[in-house]
């Protein structure tokens, strides 16, 4: 028996999986100052029946680190940047934070040298401080650790009992700034979530709970529990990696589709093409934060369920930027709740972008879409009487009746979902292309249906659809798809190899270090060909995948990007640079059975 | 400013109308290419207004155009051209961001071990990816696309046709520039750095190979469809690489609106031996092309000095509509191919100086110790951002000390041009008055990529009422083989007379079988035909 929970930021919803079957579900509230209390409420409502034996697998995705974040209650971290030639590092703007002297170049050339006497002046204004959390971070530290190496040494000698985390541990990916947020991220979150950890394993070991544990990462990867604590950051927004993998599970393999999760307060959007979610180009955005951390292309909006519905005059346009509400998306580009379809003047309806508390059939304080859909005979939730009072409240503002009035709602809350479907399509058709074979692709296609998971899916997702000239489609267990994607996801591996045959080394962006090519068993170092690298990448994915106690799926990992580049001084080959990128990419567990789940 | 806020992209969007419009997007998609899908269809209301706008603003004073500072410019202390009303257009609308088309084409060489070849803007790759500038709030990228045949044929005579000359990499880094210029015009830009390659600034109007490592000339596709598509009329462009941009002179010589400024290492000393000062545009257009050349190992020192006294002036003068800098990075100390000894600053300054609205990246080849850090410093500056932290590992200022003979030798370039410049309307009625309906030149042509001589017969008609058609007999010799071409070219601004005149010429041209190819450009119809005369075939495009 499998279970799957998702810590969402209204309800916590957790799913018993067996034989292919849902077996129970359930949902409450979430308490976000006793996450773990959620958690063990969801955990035990779905187990309470079940012998803890039984259970061969737990997944939970929680919000954990996202709340720490947003809440700012995150460790202080002293930062030390060395960041060479290239932008003013003033510009870098952290608390706490140290610019050192020394460079290292794109090619991993130390091309100057550190200050030793820097860094002990600089250790001794941390301790003044009272900081005892470093991260440490050089530009192309990927191409060549060396100097974070030496910096951490000096600072552990000249700081007892500090913690200090290195950039090249973090990310191996080009964007020092983005290496430096996920540093300090890691860094600043790290010990609250081993403790955070810690009271889970407790808590199951008291319940007798001796399955394998773990957790939902932003890009829909699952990790043993205690290998998560190396990188917290990665937990961030596995919440709508939960319903995109849920939606991925309910749907036939391979197919294309819209996943829309359809929440209270907001919606999340992903794509998943050809069976395989979308993953974002770039590293996840945790306003204020861009971040390394690999993770679906989620659009977040505030529209759903619970977003309040009002009349507002045309020339108000309310237009609030990124930054609304904790959970949001990782684009972060929050679409506003904007009005639509009237004339300069005339009175018209908002929908959102915030929450006045639960739908007015439901006991809340205003109007809702949830009272549309009740009106309008879409849903069953709440008292048919209390939904019609609301919506006929918004429709004398508009001289409209009931009916009118919810359909008005309804159109205006899927056309915010629609629009901002097509904007997220759009960014992805227009990704840059450095290759003429990428400039040459055909045009991307929309996918021609749309997934809807999440309670309030039912009513508008048909909506949105039709808006998009697209199918809807509301899968069976839709209302907890998103525990069901922790349930059934599986692990996802990364590894990026960057070959110098005239540096004659190798390095692994997901593992920092630099190896020699010696120690490899590639005989002919200055001929080395893309086979070889590939050969090289598949192996150290494999010793990878052993490592994170994940190697039956090593088998799944693919190639997705390898390329060779001549590096010719005074018109003669003296080497070659490979790039090659594997990946097991995001997918469900073999013991899930799909096909007419649908 | 800060790291991490994220892209102002999604300022505008989610706005009333916008996609809401909108039914079938594919379809959408499919009409539209490139950069008119991008960001502009976020909020359809927005973008008119900003265009308009931008449209009255296109005959303001240009210097008036200043980047927007990094706070942290002020520390630095060298305060040229600042004055009050900085950055404070560009920070009020979408407009004030640098746009940008990395194209770095990782997947095409002229040959394996060509300095045209797939490493060459790796390093700056690594460099830019690894500073982040593309998630700067500053800074919009933007994917390429390719140019169409007509964007080419509206510049080049392609022998024996357009795909024959322009393949799909040329299309690219041509179709890069265009993405941008559109951009730029529909104002969700301020300005815009197309850092593509192959280059193109040797390519002159007949192509009948790979000259310089040129095909298809980008700068002056840029123009002729900045003109075609926004009526843009008068335009400088800037050469900054240090081989003379003969392509681009050769292009625009009797244009009068086009200003065409090089400077590069003294012809006596560098490929391709010309941009002397002699070489002053056609009759109608004299002074309208200004070279400088410059003694081998002048610092930055020099060209800023030149710049300040001689370029700056001269622009503030001409008014144009629109600047372009023709971008290369070969003055660089570290050069191979090259003697100067210009820095990664000195780079970043003069862009700076010269705020250009699109910069055009041209040649450089020390593509480890210059380029990764010329681009950042360009793209910094551009954008308005601090990039005196740009430095080459091995550089420190003050290492390149300009020559007091040299000195000279510029002071006297500055001052003879100068004087040119400030005479050249009656320099043009001088020469108006030497020749008579008809001006007609010779010249030899020679193509060091491709080995092939061209022989070339040009005749400008001395019209009084516009620039004048020009025919162009053209036979290029590739080892046994000779192509011999007819060409005739109608400036976009020329009057009815010459259209006509020109059409005659075209058609007189048809049957004469000493050619093999017979070509009518006519920019004022946007219609371009070619003939091939043993086949007796027309193309339109
Ligand atoms: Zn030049
Ligand atoms: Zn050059
Ligand atoms: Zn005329």
């Amino acid at each position: 028996m499998l279970i799957g929970i998702d810590v969402g930021g209204t309800t916590t919803d957790a799913v018993l999986i067996h034989d292919g079957k849902v077996k129970s579900s359930a949902k409450v509230p979430t308490e976000p100052q006793n996450l773990l209390k959620s958690l063990l409420s969801a955990l035990d409502a779905v187990s309470r029946d079940v012998s803890p034996e039984k259970l061969k697998r737990v997944v939970f995705s929680t919000t954990v680190i996202t709340n720490l974040i947003a809440e700012g209650k995150t460790d202080p971290v002293a930062l030390l940047l060395i960041p060479g030639p290239g932008m003013n590092p003033a510009g870098y703007d952290f608390p706490n934070r140290f610019v050192l002297k020394g460079a290292v170049d794109y090619r991993g050339r130390e091309i100057r040298d550190l200050d030793e006497k820097e860094i002990l002046e600089t250790a001794a204004r941390i301790r003044e401080e009272g900081i005892s959390r470093v991260a440490v971070v050089s530009k192309f530290c990927q191409r060549n650790p060396v100097q974070e190496l030496r910096v951490r040494e000096l600072v552990e000698e000249a700081l007892p009992g500090s913690k200090v985390e290195l950039g090249h541990r973090v990310s191996g990916k080009l964007n020092f700034p983005r290496r430096i947020a996920t540093t300090m991220l890691s860094a600043a979150t790290k010990e609250q979530y081993l403790a955070f950890l810690n009271e889970i394993l407790k808590a199951l070991s008291e319940r007798n709970i001796k399955a394998p544990v773990y957790i939902l990462k932003a890009d829909g990867g699952t990790l043993p529990l205690e290998k998560s604590s190396s990188l917290p950051v990665e937990t961030i927004f596995s919440g709508p990696a939960a319903s995109t993998m849920g939606a991925l599970a309910l749907t036939s393999e391979g197919e294309s589709s819209i996943v829309a999760d359809i929440g209270g307060t907001t919606t999340d959007l992903a794509l998943i093409l050809s069976g395989k979610p979308l993953i974002a180009s770039k590293g996840a955005k945790l306003p204020p934060y861009l971040t390394h951390v690999r993770a679906f292309a989620v659009r977040s909006l505030p529209v759903g369920g619970d977003s309040a519905v009002r009349v507002v005059e045309n020339e108000s346009r309310l237009r609030i930027d990124a930054g609304v509400g904790g959970e949001t998306g990782i684009e972060a580009e929050i679409e506003t709740g904007t009005e639509t379809g009237a004339e300069e003047g005339q009175k018209k309806i908002s929908v959102g972008p915030d929450r006045a508390g639960p739908a007015y059939c439901l006991g809340g304080p205003e109007t809702t879409p949830t009272d549309a859909l009740r009106v309008l005979g879409l849903s069953e939730i709440g008292d048919l009487a209390l939904a019609e009072e609301a919506v006929a409240r918004v429709g004398s503002g508009l001289g409209k009746t009931g009916k009118e009035t919810a359909e008005l709602i309804l159109d205006m809350a899927s056309g915010l979902v629609a629009s901002a479907v097509r904007d997220m399509f759009l960014e992805w058709e227009q990704e840059p292309a450095y290759r003429i074979w990428e400039v040459l692709q055909e045009k991307k296609a929309m996918p021609k249906k749309v997934i809807g998971v999440g309670g309030g899916a039912r009513g508008l997702i048909e909506r949105v659809a039709e808006k998009l000239g697209a199918e809807a489609l509301i899968p069976e267990h839709a209302e907890v798809g998103n525990a069901m994607g922790a349930a059934l996801a599986r692990p996802t591996l990364t590894l990026n190899l960057h070959v110098d045959t005239e540096r004659k080394e190798y390095s692994v962006a997901e593992e920092g270090g630099i190896v020699r090519l010696h120690t490899t068993d590639i005989k002919n170092i200055n001929n080395m060909r893309s086979g070889e690298a590939e050969a090289l990448a598949a192996k150290l994915l494999r010793a990878r995948a052993e490592s994170f106690g994940i190697s039956e799926y090593a088998g799944e990992a693919e190639l997705t990007g390898s390329e060779v580049f001549n590096m010719v001084r005074n018109w003669s080959t003296v080497g070659r640079l490979f790039d090659v990128s594997m990946q097991i990419p995001a997918g469900l567990i073999p013991e899930w059975k799909r096909g007419g789940k649908a | 400013m800060k790291f991490g806020l994220g892209k102002i992209k999604g300022a505008l969007k989610g706005g009333p109308g916008g996609a809401e419009d909108r039914t079938a997007l594919e379809q959408e998609a499919a009409e539209q290419a490139g950069a008119e899908v991008k960001k502009g269809m976020k909020a359809e209301e927005s973008r008119t207004g900003i265009k308009s706008g931008m449209e009255n603003e296109t005959s303001r004073d240009k210097p008036k155009r200043q980047a927007r500072r990094f706070r942290l410019q002020e520390e630095r202390g060298d305060g040229e051209g600042k004055e009050g009303d900085e950055g404070k257009e560009g920070e009020e609308r979408n407009g004030g961001k640098t746009g940008l088309v990395f194209f770095p084409a990782f997947d095409w060489a002229i040959s394996p071990t060509h300095p045209e070849r797939e490493e060459r803007l790796l390093y700056t790759r690594d460099q830019i990816f690894e500073e982040g500038l593309m998630d700067l709030p500053e800074i919009a990228e933007y994917k390429p696309r390719l140019a169409e045949y007509k964007d080419v044929a509206r510049v080049h005579f392609c022998v024996p046709d357009v795909p024959a000359q322009a393949t799909t990499p040329h299309l690219i880094s041509a179709g890069s520039g265009l993405v941008l210029a559109d951009a730029l015009m529909a104002g969700e830009i301020k300005n815009a750095f197309s850092l593509a390659r192959p280059p193109g600034h040797h390519s002159m109007r007949v192509a009948h190979g790979n000259r310089g490592f040129c095909n298809i000339n980008n700068e002056a596709i840029l123009v002729e469809y900045l003109r075609k598509k926004y009526g843009i009329r008068k335009i400088a462009i800037v050469d900054t690489d240090v081989h003379h941009g003969d392509g681009t002179q050769e292009i625009f010589y009797h244009d009068p609106d086009v200003l065409f400024i090089s400077f590069h290492q003294d012809g006596r000393t560098l490929y391709p031996g010309s941009g002397f000062m002699d070489e002053l545009g056609g009759p109608k257009a004299l002074a309208r092309t200004i070279n400088i050349p410059l003694p081998p190992a002048t610092p930055d020192e020099g060209i800023h000095h030149v710049l300040d006294e001689l370029v700056l002036p001269i622009l503030k003068d001409f008014r144009p509509e629109l600047i372009m800098n023709s971008a290369g990075q070969d003055n660089h100390y570290t050069d191979p191919l090259a003697n100067m000894r210009f820095s990664a600053r000195g780079y970043a300054k003069l862009n700076e100086k010269l705020a250009p609205d699109i910069a055009v990246l041209e040649g450089g080849y020390a593509i480890e110790s210059a380029l990764p850090y010329v681009n950042t410093g360009i793209i910094l500056a551009m954008a308005g951002l601090d990039y005196s932290h740009v430095l080459e590992p091995d550089f420190t200022p003050g290492m390149f000390v300009q020559a007091s003979r040299d000195r000279q030798v510029l002071d006297e370039i500055i001052s003879t041009q100068l004087e040119n410049w400030a005479n050249r309307d009656f320099l043009t009625e001088e020469a108006l008055a030497r020749y008579g309906d008809f001006y007609r030149h010779k010249k030899s042509i020679f193509y060091d990529t491709d080995m092939i001589q061209e022989a070339q017969e040009e005749s400008v008609r001395m019209c009084p009422k516009c620039p004048g058609y020009m025919t162009i007999d053209s036979t290029g010799q590739h080892r046994h083989r000779s192509t011999k071409i007819f060409g005739v070219s109608v400036p976009i601004y020329a009057c009815k007379e010459c259209q006509q005149e020109a059409r005659e010429e075209y058609r007189s041209k048809l049957h004469d079988i000493r050619y093999d190819y017979i070509y009518l450009q006519d920019k004022k119809a946007d219609r371009y035909s070619s003939y091939n005369v043993k086949t007796g075939q027309e193309t339109l495009l």
